[in-house]
C-alpha cells in the first residue's frame, strides 16, 4: 500500500510539474499571440555580417487554432507565394502555379528566416518542456527551459528557452534542428521595456550556414478566423483573392 | 527607339497605371530574354540543311522581350502576354497572346469559372500524365505562363477534400477526327477528386474526350520522413492520338510519311522523389514510361528511313533533286514532336539554394539509346529583378535520337 501512495504521489507531482512547465509556456505564447486565431502581418529584415542591409520581406499570416496556419508572402519578389501549414503537413503554392507543392518539413526551414518562425506562434501546443535551472538573463532572473517537439512536423526539433522570472516574457532561445545543430539563436525584444505587452520583434541570428541577422517584426495582431476552404490547398491553387 | 519598344514600353506604362487603381489588383512583368542555339551536326535536320539551307533552315538564335500582365476587376480575371522577338538575321515581330481571361463566382457551395483558364493537375515534375486539360509542355528553359484552355468549371472544398468538374473546349463542333485530340483541343468532360490523408494527398482523375473516350488516373505525393518526398502518377486512356511514322516505299515522298493515328490501351506512369538536407540541397529523381511515345520499333524504322535516305539520295543522288531529298529528311524531324522521345525515361535534377542563388543541374536520360540532354542553370533572385542563365546540350550515342535532335546546344540568358 505505501508503495502505491508513493507512486501516487510521484505521478501527481510529475504531473503538477509537467502542467507548471505548459503553463509557464502558454504565459509565454501570450506575449507573440493572444487568441487561437489571429491575423499577424510581419515584416522581416535581414542584414549582412558586417551589419549591412540585405533585403526585406513582408508576410501575412493567418495562424489559427489546431496547428493551422497560411503564410503569403507580400514583397514583389515572392509575391502571389504561399505556404499552408496544417499540422505537421506543408504545402507550397507558386503564383504562376496551379499546382500546390508538397513539401517536407525540412523544405519548410529554407531561408533566413523559415515559414516556421514565420507562422509558429506558439510553443505550449508542439512542445513538451523540462525546467533546467533558475540563472540570470542580463540583470533579471530567468528560468531556463529545455523544450521537446511533441510532434514531428514543427520547425525545430528542441529549443532551449530563457523566460523571464517575474512576467514570464520570453527573452531568448537557442533553436535546434532534426541533427541536433544549433540553427539560429533568437532574442526577444518587447514593445514596452519596463511593463512589456507583446514581442515587438525577435532578432535571430544564423549559426548553421550565413551567420546573417534576421529581424522579424510583428507589425499588425488582430483576432482572425478564416473560412474552411481557405485551408484547402487545392483552393489556394485558384489564386483567390485572400482579403 | 524603334516600334517594338515603344509598343512594349506603353503596354507596361498602361499596366502600372492601372495597378493604382483601389477597387482592382493589377499587375505587370518585364522579361527580356537572349537564346543561343548552336545546330547539330548530325541528324535528320542537319543533313537536310547541309544539301539545300533554305528548305528548313535550323532554328536561330533569338532576343526576346515580353510584357505579362495580370489584372482581377471583380469577377473577371485575366493575364495577357505581349511578346516582340526578333531572331538573328530577320526582322523584329510581335504577337499578343490572351493566357487567360475568365468569370468566377460562387453558387450553392460551388466555385464555378467559366472562359478561357489554366489547369494545371497531377504531381510530377518532368512528366504529368494526368495533367489532362492543360497538357502543359514540362522542363522548359525557363518557366512560362502557357495560354489556357476554353472551359466551364465548378469546384467545391470542405477541409480536406476537393472536387473539379471540368468541361473543356465545349465550343468545339461534334467531330470525331483524331486530329482534334492532339495538344487538347477536342470537346472533352474531366473531373478530379482530391484528398489529404495525413502524409499523403490522393488524387483520382476520370476523362471522356469525343475522340480518345475514356481515360482513368491516380496519383499520390507522399511525405516519408522530414526529408523525403516520394510521389506517383499513372493513368490508363482507351484511346490516344499520335503522330505515327509510315515507312514509305524506297523511292522519295512527296507528302510527309507522319500522319495522326489513334492508338488503343495506352498506359502512362511516372515515380519519382525529392530529399532536401538542412544545407538547401536538393535532389530529385523521376522515372516515366509514355505509352503514347514511338517505340523502339518504330524509331528503328525511322532510324532505317535516315539510312536510306542518306545512301541512295544523299551521297549517290542527282543534283537536281537535292531540294526534294532535303525535303524528305526534314519530314524525317516531325518524330521530334511528341512529349516524350523515347517511352523510358530517367531524370535526376541537384539544385541549391543559396544566398538568393539557385544553381541547378539536371539530366534527362533515355536508357533505349542513351540519348541524354543535359542541362545547368544558374537563377538569382533579388527583390525586384531575377536572373536566369544556362546551357542545355542535347547529346549522347550518334545514333541516338537525342543527338540527332536540330539543336545541339541553346544557351540563354534572362532578366
Amino acid at each position: 500500500m505505501k508503495n502505491y501512495l508513493a507512486l501516487l504521489s510521484l505521478a501527481c507531482a510529475f504531473t503538477a510539474h509537467a502542467q507548471g512547465m505548459n503553463d509557464l509556456l502558454k504565459a509565454a505564447d501570450r506575449y507573440r499571440v493572444s487568441s487561437a486565431n489571429m491575423q499577424v502581418e510581419t515584416q522581416i529584415n535581414t542584414f549582412n555580417t558586417d551589419g549591412s542591409p540585405d533585403k526585406e520581406r513582408r508576410y501575412t499570416v493567418f495562424a489559427q487554432a489546431n496547428h493551422q496556419s497560411l503564410v503569403l508572402m507580400q514583397s514583389p519578389a515572392e509575391k502571389g507565394q504561399k505556404v499552408l501549414m496544417l499540422g505537421d503537413d506543408f504545402w507550397l503554392l507558386m503564383p504562376g502555379s496551379q499546382r500546390p507543392l508538397r513539401i517536407t518539413p525540412m523544405q519548410k526551414l529554407l531561408g533566413d528566416a523559415s515559414t516556421g518562425d514565420i507562422a509558429t506562434l506558439s510553443w505550449a501546443d508542439d512542445y513538451n518542456a523540462q525546467f533546467v535551472a533558475e540563472e540570470s538573463c542580463g540583470d533579471a532572473p530567468c528560468t531556463h527551459l529545455s523544450l521537446t517537439a511533441a510532434r514531428k512536423g514543427v520547425t525545430y526539433q528542441r529549443i532551449e528557452l530563457w523566460i523571464g522570472k517575474a512576467r514570464r516574457e520570453p527573452i531568448k532561445a537557442d533553436l535546434y534542428v532534426q541533427s541536433d545543430k544549433l540553427a539560429k539563436q533568437a532574442r526577444f525584444v518587447m514593445d514596452k521595456p519596463q511593463a512589456p505587452t507583446a514581442v515587438a520583434e525577435m532578432v535571430l541570428l544564423d549559426q548553421l550556414s550565413n551567420h546573417k541577422e534576421t529581424r522579424v517584426r510583428y507589425l499588425a495582431r488582430k483576432e482572425r478566423s478564416v473560412p474552411e476552404a481557405w485551408l484547402n490547398p487545392m483552393f489556394l491553387a485558384r489564386n483567390p483573392s485572400l482579403d | 527607339m524603334s516600334a517594338s519598344t515603344r509598343w512594349l514600353a506603353a503596354c507596361l506604362l498602361a499596366g502600372t497605371a492601372v495597378a493604382a487603381h483601389a477597387d482592382s489588383e493589377f499587375s505587370g512583368q518585364l522579361r527580356g530574354r537572349w537564346d543561343d542555339r548552336t545546330a547539330s551536326l548530325i541528324g535528320p535536320l542537319a543533313q537536310a540543311a547541309q544539301l539545300d539551307p533554305t528548305v528548313a533552315p535550323p532554328q536561330a538564335s533569338a532576343a526576346t522581350l515580353e510584357a505579362e500582365l495580370r489584372g482581377r476587376w471583380q469577377m473577371l480575371s485575366a493575364v495577357a502576354t505581349l511578346r516582340s522577338e526578333k531572331p538573328e538575321s530577320a526582322a523584329w515581330h510581335s504577337d499578343g497572346v490572351m493566357n487567360e481571361l475568365y468569370a468566377s463566382g460562387e453558387a450553392a457551395g460551388w466555385q464555378l469559372s467559366a472562359g478561357r483558364k489554366i489547369v494545371a493537375w497531377d504531381v510530377g515534375y518532368a512528366f504529368r500524365p494526368n495533367d489532362i486539360i492543360q497538357q502543359e509542355r514540362r522542363r522548359t528553359l525557363l518557366s512560362f505562363t502557357p495560354e489556357g484552355r476554353a472551359l466551364l468549371m465548378g469546384e467545391h472544398f470542405d477541409a480536406r477534400t476537393a472536387w473539379s468538374l471540368v468541361w473543356v473546349n465545349p465550343q468545339r463542333a461534334v467531330d470525331d477526327d483524331a486530329g482534334s485530340a492532339m495538344g487538347a483541343e477536342e470537346q472533352a468532360l474531366a473531373l478530379r477528386v482530391f484528398r489529404n490523408v495525413g502524409e499523403a494527398d490522393w488524387h483520382g482523375f476520370a476523362r471522356w474526350g469525343q475522340h480518345t473516350r475514356a481515360s482513368l488516373g491516380a496519383a499520390v505525393s507522399w511525405v516519408a520522413d522530414d526529408s523525403l518526398e516520394l510521389h506517383a502518377s499513372g493513368r490508363w486512356a482507351e484511346r490516344a492520338d499520335v503522330l505515327t511514322f509510315n515507312t514509305p516505299a524506297s523511292g522519295l515522298a512527296t507528302s510527309s510519311p507522319f500522319t495522326v493515328a489513334t492508338r488503343n490501351n495506352c498506359a502512362q506512369a511516372l515515380v519519382g522523389g525529392t530529399w532536401t538536407a538542412e544545407n538547401r540541397l536538393s535532389l530529385m529523381a523521376e522515372f516515366w514510361y509514355d505509352g503514347t511515345a514511338a517505340s523502339n520499333a518504330q524509331w528503328d524504322d525511322w532510324q532505317a528511313r535516315n539510312a536510306q535516305i542518306t545512301a541512295a539520295w544523299v551521297n549517290g543522288g542527282p543534283a537536281a533533286l537535292r531540294r526534294g531529298v532535303a525535303g524528305n529528311l526534314a519530314w524525317q524531324s516531325q518524330a521530334f514532336a511528341g512529349q516524350s522521345l523515347r517511352r523510358s525515361n530517367v531524370y535526376l535534377r541537384a539544385s541549391w539554394d543559396h544566398e538568393g542563388w539557385q544553381p541547378s543541374l539536371d539530366v534527362l536520360y533515355m536508357p533505349a539509346d542513351g540519348g541524354r540532354m543535359v542541362t545547368a542553370a544558374l537563377g538569382w533572385q533579388g527583390d525586384r529583378v531575377r536572373v536566369d542563365a544556362g546551357l542545355r546540350v542535347n547529346g549522347g550515342p550518334d545514333d541516338s535520337v537525342a543527338a540527332q535532335l536540330p539543336v545541339r546546344r541553346q544557351a540563354y540568358a534572362a532578366l
